[in-house]
């Protein structure tokens, strides 16, 4: 809470979070396709991920197959975003000035999407908490101006100021008469139920199906001109993607096939993005884009 | 006499990545020497700062003006610069051009009696201060970076956003603008011990004012800094404890920090039940800790370097420390989950991994590698219980690539498969042979040490070597993605260890493999392309060991491929040839000689009827030494073969002395021409001694 009013009053929108299964906060459209053209754009929102192979039956105390990102997306970089960066981390109470607080080299690429950029990891007194990154391209198109994404850890940075060893320990909340919810409370059982369900139950046959199903879709809503729905459906291509990853029943050789069919998706859709949405002639664009 | 200021540009940035900024903070100087040179501005001795925020140069004596320029170039006589009507020649016009002055301007002066025209070239002095803010945006222009990024709204590059500059000449600001920032003299401090930055009021009080910032601006300063600390606490934890300190990680750390503190930290013992390779990897690469050995043994203490106040050391190490205990925690779970099943078990799953995209999976090279291994076998003529461990290590070689621990701490490959090798009870020469067949690692590793280990790692590098050459993925210049370069020195360096096995059939049963399993490629081009691969790295392997140049391009010429061969008769060529030089260098000249005069067409098959003495003499010491190379080439005793060349040394320089080879009769002629090609050919197996430069 106290990060969304940070960043609110830094002038971003404060969205919700994005109503489809997403693998990371950047994925969300409000960072994917807002990325792209040249109108100024600000946001910061609370994005629940799901990333199926992560998954460990609620065993492992760092890692879960559902976790909160706090993203935040500002275009163009301010010039003085580490600084406010940093001020938002004393705003949630961590006093910089006492830890050690690194920006360490970290370059971020998507294949799926087709995205590239520059950036760090930062890391406080070595533990990772945020992903921060200077994007230079996505769905294959030069980001001009460029962006600047903010992808907070929030169980990792709670566990920090908490100073608890386990996410599962993690206090959610406590009434005055005492009453205490943990993390564990509220996601244990979420996650070995949903462990289960993505490396064992997951009917693959279905899955296959609906990922060919929400390929073709995605085509035909691009025909018919319209991004932000067709780009639900390369969301959910991912996600099912990542299933049938976790059910093991995708090689290594057809790995590469999938993502490259995601990414064409995602490619497409951004190209109508510039083309319906920014206005601008999507060609042209794209050239300076290779790399 | 102009005067002279200390300059100082110092560009402010977001964190520049550790080793782009090494290698920025070396070129920097050539580059603003380069700059000054350009604008003709003088100056005196450099220094180069830099930290993760900022990369700065002092350049002093700076020269406050250009030197003014008045030289004067002598030209074509009159004659030739001006035509009869006195217009000038084309010879005038274009020696104007190339001084760079107007032909009108020429003048005429008489020297030694001849009148010339002469062109005079004048450059006005100019003041530095107006020539500095184009120089120093051309250097920050021409500053490489390995990966550079945009940012705001901006089209100019960087490593990472520049968000101030420091430009000073004495206590002058040169104005320039880069990418939004503008010029000034405020320098950023450190962001937790001098958060306020400071203004730098004249360029020489500079690397003063970062320190009372309690910066440490530059890397060998911060570098000796944690050497000494790390020293400090060496003897404070008392006899036979020591810190690693890998420079890769160790300049990573010295250029993740602007004032490093190097603090001790300590984890739970109870990790230490964890192969000290997974630990060593969780602290090193994911975290640059540095570990701490206690009489060679891991101890669950280590080195943390920080960037921060040093006042809250307490609050820093108890944060790494929790850090390390979540990072070993997932580092045990992995590995006793791994052990949970036998290394067989992950073979399988070997198809879920990616060798090459055109030339397959994991699963695929562990089958190909395990028919190679099986060839070099019956090749070396091993022992049966050798055959068995060898098959069996090539099996399970590359089986641990989809355990756990190995896919969260890559570096550990080879050796964690090691460890679940013994723990499921395999054999401990197979157990050896996983761990040793990635070896040599890097230039100037071990190779492996036992017999299983050296054959499987033989079968795995050349089955790679072959299927890259094979899809035509060679390396080039300085892109070696598989690192085929040093596989093959890792298989030439295990050959020389004493494995007697044929390369040049190993080649060609890793070639078949790849056809049998349905890869398409003309094979004999394969073939001959990966043995001049392999030769070449023997020459560079040999170059580097110093063995002279001109005897490898000698033993080559002789066509040989096995690199084994080529490094004995190379060393052999170059000890004969020390032990008598002259001996050697008239055989060379003689060779030379006959090689020359010879007509190649001839023929060898000469008439010992017609022979005066000397020829007769030459003759029998040919069919000689022939006898003598022959039966000590097959023995592979090139010493003895060098040996019986060298005495055809007396009888070829009487031949020459004694003879004249371009009779009149060109039956004699042509006798002595065969008799040449004779003495040649005998040398063609051994060595061109054409290419013995005489010494």
């Amino acid at each position: 809470m106290r990060l969304q009013e940070f960043w609110a009053s830094q002038g971003c929108v404060v969205m919700q979070p994005y109503d489809n299964e997403v693998g990371a906060g950047t994925n969300a459209p409000a960072t994917t396709l807002r990325a792209l053209g040249p109108d100024t754009w600000r946001t910061a929102y609370v994005q629940g991920c799901r990333r199926p192979t992560d998954g460990r039956y609620g065993e492992n105390p760092n890692r879960l197959q559902f976790y909160y990102q706090f993203q935040v997306l500002i275009k163009p970089s301010p010039d003085d975003i580490q600084d406010a960066y940093l001020a938002s981390l004393r705003a949630i109470g961590i006093d910089t000035d006492a830890h050690d607080v690194r920006f360490v080299e970290d370059d971020w690429e998507s294949p799926t999407l087709g995205a590239w950029g520059l950036g760090w990891e930062v890391w406080i007194d070595g533990m990772e908490v945020t992903q921060f990154t200077y994007f230079q391209q996505v769905g294959g198109f030069e980001c001009s101006p460029v962006p600047v994404e903010i992808a907070y850890g929030l169980e990792r940075l709670t566990m920090f100021v908490q100073g608890v060893d386990s996410v599962y320990d993690i206090i959610w909340a406590k009434g005055p008469d005492g009453v205490t919810f943990t993390y564990g409370d509220v996601y244990l059982e979420n996650e070995r139920q949903y462990s289960k369900y993505n490396f064992e139950v997951a009917d693959t046959s279905f899955l296959f199906k609906e990922f060919a199903d929400r390929e073709a879709e995605c085509m035909k809503t691009l025909e018919a001109g319209l991004p932000l729905p067709a780009y639900d459906s390369v969301l959910k291509c991912c996600h099912t993607f990542n299933l049938l990853d976790a059910r093991g029943v995708i090689s290594a050789t057809e790995r590469m096939g999938y993502i490259l069919r995601v990414r064409t998706l995602a490619k497409a859709c951004c190209e109508s993005y510039m083309e319906h949405v920014v206005g601008l002639p999507a060609d042209a664009d794209a050239k300076g884009g290779e790399r | 006499m102009s005067t002279s200021q200390t300059l100082l540009f110092e560009i402010g940035t977001e964190e520049i990545p550790a080793f782009d900024l090494k290698a920025a903070t070396e070129k920097l100087p050539q580059i603003m020497e380069d700059a000054l040179g350009d604008a003709r501005i003088g100056h005196g001795a450099m220094e180069v700062y830099s930290t993760p925020r900022r990369l700065a140069v002092l350049v002093h004596e700076v020269e406050e003006a250009t030197p003014e320029v008045n030289e004067t170039f002598k030209g074509p006589s009159v004659a030739i610069a001006f035509d009869e009507a006195g217009a000038p020649t084309k010879a005038a016009s274009g020696f104007a051009r190339g001084k760079g002055v107007d032909v009108d301007a020429l003048e005429v002066r008489e020297e030694d009696g001849v009148e010339y025209v002469f062109a005079t070239r004048r450059i006005a002095s100019k003041q530095t201060s107006t020539l500095l803010p184009r120089v120093l945006l051309g250097v920050i222009q021409s500053i490489p970076w390995p990966k550079s990024m945009r940012w705001a709204s901006y089209r100019e590059t960087f490593s990472r956003p520049v968000r101030w500059l420091v430009a000073l000449l004495g206590e002058d600001i040169i104005p320039l603008t880069f990418a939004g920032a503008v010029s000034g003299r405020h320098t950023e401090g450190h962001r937790v011990l001098s958060p306020a930055g400071a203004d730098i009021a004249c360029a020489d009080g500079y690397v003063e004012a970062l320190r009372t910032l309690k910066i440490v601006p530059t890397q060998e300063e911060r570098r000796a800094l944690i050497e000494e600390a790390v020293r400090a606490m060496e003897a404070d934890l008392g006899e036979s404890f020591s810190v690693v300190l890998p420079e890769k990680t160790l300049t990573e750390v010295v250029n993740l920090s602007e004032a490093p503190t190097p603090m001790l930290a300590t984890f739970d013992e109870s990790f230490l039940a964890v192969p000290e390779e997974i630990i060593v990897d969780a602290m090193l690469m994911h975290q640059r800790y540095f570990p701490i050995y206690h009489e060679g043994v891991l101890t669950n203490r280590f080195v943390i370097v920080s960037n921060g106040d040093a006042a809250f050391a307490h609050n820093i190490i108890d944060g790494n420390q929790r850090v390390v205990a979540a990072r070993l925690y997932d580092a045990k779970f992995f590995y006793e989950e791994d052990l949970k099943r036998p290394l067989e078990a992950y073979v399988e799953h070997l198809d879920e991994v990616v060798f090459q995209e055109k030339l397959g999976t994991m699963r695929q090279k562990t089958d190909r590698v395990c028919q190679l291994a099986e060839k070099l076998c019956l090749d070396a003529e091993v022992d049966a219980a050798v055959a068995g461990q060898v098959a069996r290590a090539a099996r399970l070689a590359k089986a641990d690539l989809v355990t756990n621990a190995v896919i969260e701490f890559t570096s550990v490959q080879g050796i964690m498969g090691s460890y679940y090798a013994k723990a499921c009870g395999e054999d401990a020469e197979v157990s050896l042979a996983i761990a040793e067949h990635y070896k040599p690692r890097f230039a100037g590793d071990d190779i492996p040490a036992g017999e299983v280990g050296k054959l499987v790692a033989i079968a795995d590098k050349v089955d790679t070597i072959c299927g890259l050459f094979a899809i035509g993925q060679l390396p080039t210049g300085s892109s070696d993605p598989f690192a085929l370069r040093r596989a093959a020195l890792g298989v030439i360096s295990i050959l020389l260890s004493g494995v007697d096995i044929s390369l040049e059939a190993a080649i060609a049963a890793s070639l078949a493999i790849y056809q049998e399993d349905g890869i398409s490629f003309n094979a004999a081009e394969a073939q001959e392309a990966v043995e001049s691969f392999f030769v070449t790295r023997t020459k560079v392997m040999l170059k580097d060991s110093g063995s002279s140049p001109d005897a490898i391009d000698a033993v080559l010429a002789a066509q040989v491929i096995e690199p084994v061969i080529i490094v004995a008769r190379t060393q052999a060529l170059d000890a004969a040839r020390k032990g008598e030089p002259a001996a050697f260098a008239d055989l060379s000249t003689a060779y030379a000689r006959a090689n020359n005069l010879r007509d190649a067409q001839a023929g060898s098959l000469y008439d010992a009827a017609a022979f005066n003495a000397s020829e007769a003499a030459l003759a029998s010491a040919i069919e000689k030494a022939r006898t003598e190379v022959n039966e000590a080439l097959a023995a592979n005793d090139y010493p003895t073969a060098l040996a019986a060349l060298s005495c055809l040394r007396a009888p070829i320089d009487d031949f020459f002395e004694e003879t004249m080879i371009m009779d009149e009769d060109l039956q004699v002629r042509a006798n002595r021409m065969k008799l040449l090609n004779a003495f040649v050919e005998v040398f063609a197996n051994v060595a061109d001694f054409g290419l013995l430069a005489s010494k």
